[in-house]
């Protein structure tokens, strides 16, 4: 009993992380029907840059919060309008090779920078054991759970309250009409992109303050990502929150009572059944578009 | 018009001859690494023993009166990638030997490209006991094999630290599994029991769930074959839940990055090592302070194999008297080399023997000697 709690709470913290570090991922796809390769390498960006600012230069935790997602924000502003805004509509193709290019470039720009070190954010909050009942869990994981769920709220109230939010999803229904109602589409696209970027990054710098922060990781990142996005439903919210519990979960299960050498194949056979039951993922619409 | 014609003909073959008679100026050696991917950062202070055992040897006067130069190529510790390096290197740069591929898997698949090409390939960290076992007369190791290590110090886990329910994790890699397959081996036929065995991928980022299962197998010490990402993740996850058992590792952990990534939580781990900034050797005090002179870090494990490589093929080569490549090998194989981390010279199969390999203690962020053992023939 001890070991399934001790389990569940493992799959149940890793699960919400995976949600985080899925969301920028099924936003930008949700909205913008982009595939973005490089959402990987932008948290990596994230992660980095958490770094350097709380190690190097010794900023407060949560002022770097602020500032990574910042300079994400403008940074995905910035390759929406200069590079994406390029091929749009154009089909998924050369927008899939443009974001496979990004990651490749983002990459290796930031081996160049940093060098391929293992690095760390500094973190105010501590990693001793904290024992609730017969669980073992620490601070900093706590604190980063509800950061999280802090951070998926208020994208969701962005979304669904905001004027902003609001002209993002008439944009994704149909652009034309809400070209001819006033919203500036290009700019909406931008911010989207932006929104996603600036996810990415806080991902990446929140989970570089237990894991680590390094270079090389983007593509790990990305295939983690990708799985579920698949499994609850491309540009759903509520199934990128669902899809990271069910692949936390179902891989703390399997690594505790089967193998762990094996646990990487879950995530793609939870894919494979998913494809293969419901292509649209748990929570996906069936969108008809005009 | 036929003057026109075969003047930049001429030209070429001019630019030609000239490019030819600068590239004899410098002997090449390549070297293949992953520079990039998810064991780039051990791929990477390979290289920078390298390039310090290349800057020493052409100080000196360089190698049959030549410069001494090396083309990096970065494998990515793919099997395929390397191959690819392999070919460039030897037909577009003209290496005269080749120092690589890092994981075992790359080696191996670079192995029939030396033999094909007839070049000496030489590896200071492939570990996989079967590379010197495939009859390849090209091939040497200036390293341990997980079968050398395991029986160097098996004994000492078993008679020292008192290991009796041992569970084995390891990188789901052939030098994970080799590692684990070897030692399991080893501590079983002293009387040791075996309680779990598990694998993970490389750049796992949690261990919640290992450690979970380790916690409810009750073994009292814990053997952990991983690079230097993964093991300190490992390491700081394991004290983040509090687990008091006793960690042995192999693989990159006694690197000033590793205890720089573990902080505390590396206090009292127990790491075998082919090589320790900490040994006391006249060689190994000279080449850590040319080495933290240049890098401002401690060097690691692969530093020092980069470094022995590197000074094994000058020295083969000033012995053959020429780069022709059946003269190298024959010199390679008798190798005599005083490295920093002890006395190195090959067997029949390629295999060296007589350096040293350490049990380290990482004691307040220090790796601290705890016993020394020689890898014999």
């Amino acid at each position: 009993m001890d070991l399934f709690l001790q389990l569940l709470a493992n799959g149940l913290v890793i699960g919400t992380f995976y949600a985080l570090s899925a969301l920028g991922l099924t936003l930008v796809f949700g909205l913008m029907r982009v595939v973005n390769f490089a959402h990987g390498e932008l948290y990596v960006v994230g992660g980095l840059l958490g770094w350097a600012l709380t190690d190097l230069v010794g900023l407060n935790f949560f002022l770097t919060l602020a500032v990574v997602i910042f300079c994400l924000a403008v940074s995905g502003y910035l390759i929406d309008r200069l590079l994406i805004a390029r091929v749009r509509g154009q089909g998924e193709e050369p927008t899939i090779l443009l974001t496979i290019g990004l990651s490749i470039f983002l990459t290796n720009t930031a081996q160049l920078v940093v060098g391929t070190t293992p690095e760390k954010v500094v973190s105010p909050f501590a990693s001793k054991p904290l024992f609730l009942g017969s669980v073992v869990i620490t601070q900093s994981r706590l604190v980063l759970v509800a950061i999280s769920a802090a951070l998926i709220v208020a994208v969701h109230l962005l979304i669904q309250r905001t004027t902003l939010g609001r002209s993002m999803r008439a944009t994704f229904q149909d652009s034309m009409a809400a070209q001819l109602s006033g919203i500036r589409t290009a700019h909406v696209y931008g911010f989207t992109f932006a929104l996603g970027a600036a996810l990415a990054g806080a991902a990446g710098m929140l989970l570089g303050s237990i894991y680590v922060a390094q270079a090389n990781i983007g593509n790990v990142v990305s295939l983690k990502a990708f799985v579920v996005v698949i499994l609850g439903g491309m540009g759903s919210f509520a199934g990128a929150i669902v899809g990271g519990l069910i692949l936390g979960i179902s891989e703390a299960f399997w690594g505790g009572y089967m193998s762990s050498g094996y646990v990487d194949a879950i995530g793609f056979g939870l894919v494979i059944a998913m494809l293969l039951v419901r292509p649209y993922g748990l929570f996906g619409k069936h969108v008809e578009r005009a | 018009m036929r003057v026109v014609r075969s003047l930049p003909i001429g030209v070429l073959g001019l630019a030609l001859a000239i490019t030819g008679a600068h590239a004899q100026e410098t002997i090449k050696i390549g070297v293949i690494q992953p520079l990039t991917g998810s064991v780039a950062y051990n791929g990477t202070t390979d290289v920078n023993g390298s390039k310090l055992a290349l800057d020493q040897i052409n100080a000196k006067g360089g190698v049959l009166g030549k410069k001494l130069e090396l083309v990096i190529e970065d494998g990515q510790c793919r099997p395929a990638n390397s191959v690819s390096a392999a070919e460039k290197l030897v037909q577009r740069d003209k290496v005269v030997a080749i120092s690589g591929a890092f994981c075992s898997s790359s080696t191996l698949a670079v192995m029939p490209v030396a033999a094909n090409y007839k070049l000496p390939l030489i590896t200071g960290v492939s570990s996989s006991a079967e590379l010197t076992e495939k009859g390849n007369p090209w091939f040497f190791r200036a390293t341990e094999t997980d079968a050398l290590l395991a029986k160097a110090f098996s004994k000492i886990l078993y008679d020292q630290l008192k290991l009796r329910k041992v569970a084995y994790i390891g990188v789901n890699d052939d030098f994970g599994r080799g590692g684990v397959a070897e030692f399991e081996k080893q501590m079983t036929a002293l009387g040791a029991t075996t309680v779990m065995k598990e694998y993970f991928e490389h750049g796992t980022s949690d261990f919640y769930t290992l450690l979970t299962k380790l916690k409810s197998s009750g073994a009292d010490g814990v053997f952990v074959a991983a690079e230097t990402q993964d093991g300190s993740i490992f390491v700081k996850q394991k004290a983040e839940l509090g687990l008091p058992t006793k960690v042995f590792g192999v693989g990159s952990w006694a690197t000033p990055d590793f205890i720089k990534l573990t902080g505390e939580a590396s206090e009292g781990i127990y790491a075998a090592v082919p090589y320790a900034s900490t040994m006391t050797t006249p060689k190994n005090k000279a080449f850590v302070t040319a080495y933290t002179d240049r890098y401002h870090e401690a060097p690691g494990k692969y530093s020092a194999a980069g470094y022995n490589t590197i000074n094994i093929l000058a020295e083969a080569i000033i012995r053959a008297g020429s780069t022709d490549p059946e003269k190298l090998r024959d010199a390679l194989g008798k190798t005599d080399y005083e490295g920093p981390n002890g006395h190195f010279q090959f067997d029949s199969k390629g295999q060296a023997s007589g350096f040293s390999v350490v049990l380290v203690q990482l004691l307040k962020g220090v790796p601290t000697v705890a016993a020394t053992s020689t890898i014999e023939p």
